[in-house]
């Protein structure tokens, strides 16, 4: 029986350079591509893939939030999450979301077949730099005790962390309502929730937050007109 | 013409170039559909990318603006400065989808320039215009190409 592979990322190129990579080989079939978080919940409830493939950065509802409510529906679920950053606090989110495989995306081409590899052997495959994390943690009680310290979005529910992202990339109550299936009264109610328990007064204190906690992303100004060894990420 | 190809005789040879080595599969895939177009090579930066311009002469450079060591910007400024008259057509496909960028590119000497979210829909497209000398832009959120 193939191994069958639910793929998301909001790049429709990228997908299909995941496509190629993951086709070759045998045994294994993408069952399904989703181009947002949400339709990659809806379609791994649908589905029932052996291992979801999740771009972090994705629009409507983000990686981590998607791995974060496949978890939530059901343990069992398989997440590998592709990532630009391997900083500290991305990897432990990762982690604390359920995530079993952790592969930067720059390195999927070396690294994604392996990780795939390893949860389908009930292995998890992170990379080297989320190994010495998770080792660090384990060595040393300070990190361990950093580990079990609240989360960065301790009191925010599920829901309402899929709120945030959707009012921070601009979206109205109303449009939000209307994604969720919600009545705007509701949202309202949810927005002013937010706000009070993560001490914000704007929308743009908000989109800040979201920015800070990595719930939305936004693309790097690369330098125009940039010298010959300008470096950009 | 670029490069001795006899429009219509020869396929088009065209140069990927991007840091992530998934996106440029994902390119090739693309392409691959049509037989008279070819891949001839792929490089991951700037420098790289004006070396196999030299080396492997494409017609096309299919060339991303963030990338390491150098970007994409320079590295076409620099290709076309090497070459003139006789360089490749360069298209951008870039996730920046804003107009400044697209006018720094067009200045930059490139003849086309896509958007990453869109490229499925307009790499095929693209590679058609620039490879006859024609400039298509596209821009995912703004479709007015600038004066």
């Amino acid at each position: 029986m193939k191994l069958r592979i639910l793929l998301a990322d909001d790049h429709e190129i990228v997908r299909r350079g995941l496509c190629a990579l993951l086709q070759k080989h045998e045994g294994w079939e993408i069952c399904g591509e989703a181009s947002d978080g949400r339709e990659a919940v809806e379609m791994a409830k649908r589905l029932k893939p052996d291992v979801v493939i999740v771009d972090i950065g994705m629009p409507s509802l983000n990686g981590l939030d998607t791995t974060r409510q496949l978890m939530q529906h059901d343990p069992q679920f398989k997440v590998i999450v592709l990532t630009i950053t391997d900083s500290d606090q991305v990897i432990r989110e990762a982690l604390d979301a359920g995530a079993r495989g952790f592969v930067l995306k720059s390195d999927a081409a070396r690294d994604l077949v392996s990780a795939v590899e390893a949860l389908q052997s009930k292995r998890m495959f992170f990379t080297p730099r989320v190994n010495d994390l998770v080792l660090a943690g384990f060595l040393d009680k300070g990190h361990v005790v950093a580990r079990n310290e609240p989360p960065n979005l301790p009191t925010l529910t599920v829901r309402e962390r899929e709120i945030t992202q959707l009012l921070a990339e601009g979206k109205s109550s109303k449009e939000v309502a209307s994604l969720l299936n919600l009545s705007t009264k509701t949202v309202e109610t949810h927005r002013s929730n937010i706000m009070r328990k993560l001490s914000l007064h704007s929308i743009r204190d908000l989109v800040v937050y979201a920015i800070k906690n990595n719930i939305i992303q936004i693309q790097m100004p690369t330098q125009m007109s940039a010298p010959t060894e300008t470096t950009v990420a | 013409m670029s490069h001795q190809r006899v429009e219509n005789f020869m396929p088009v040879r065209i140069l990927l170039v991007d840091d992530h080595p998934i996106v440029r599969q994902g390119l090739r895939t693309l392409l691959q559909g049509r037989g008279d177009w070819e891949v001839v090579g792929e490089a991951s930066d700037g420098v790289e990318a004006v070396d196999k311009v030299e080396s492997l002469r494409p017609d096309v450079v299919v060339l991303d603006v963030t990338m390491p060591r150098m970007n994409g910007l320079e590295a076409c400024r620099l290709i076309q400065q090497k070459r003139k008259n006789s360089g490749p057509e360069v298209l951008f496909v870039t996730q920046h989808d804003s107009p400044q960028m697209m006018r720094e590119a067009l200045d930059a000497g490139a003849r086309g320039y896509v958007v990453k979210s869109n490229a499925a829909r307009d790499l095929l497209e693209a590679v058609e215009s620039v490879s006859q000398h024609r400039i298509f832009t596209a821009l995912a959120r703004i479709p007015e190409v600038p004066s």
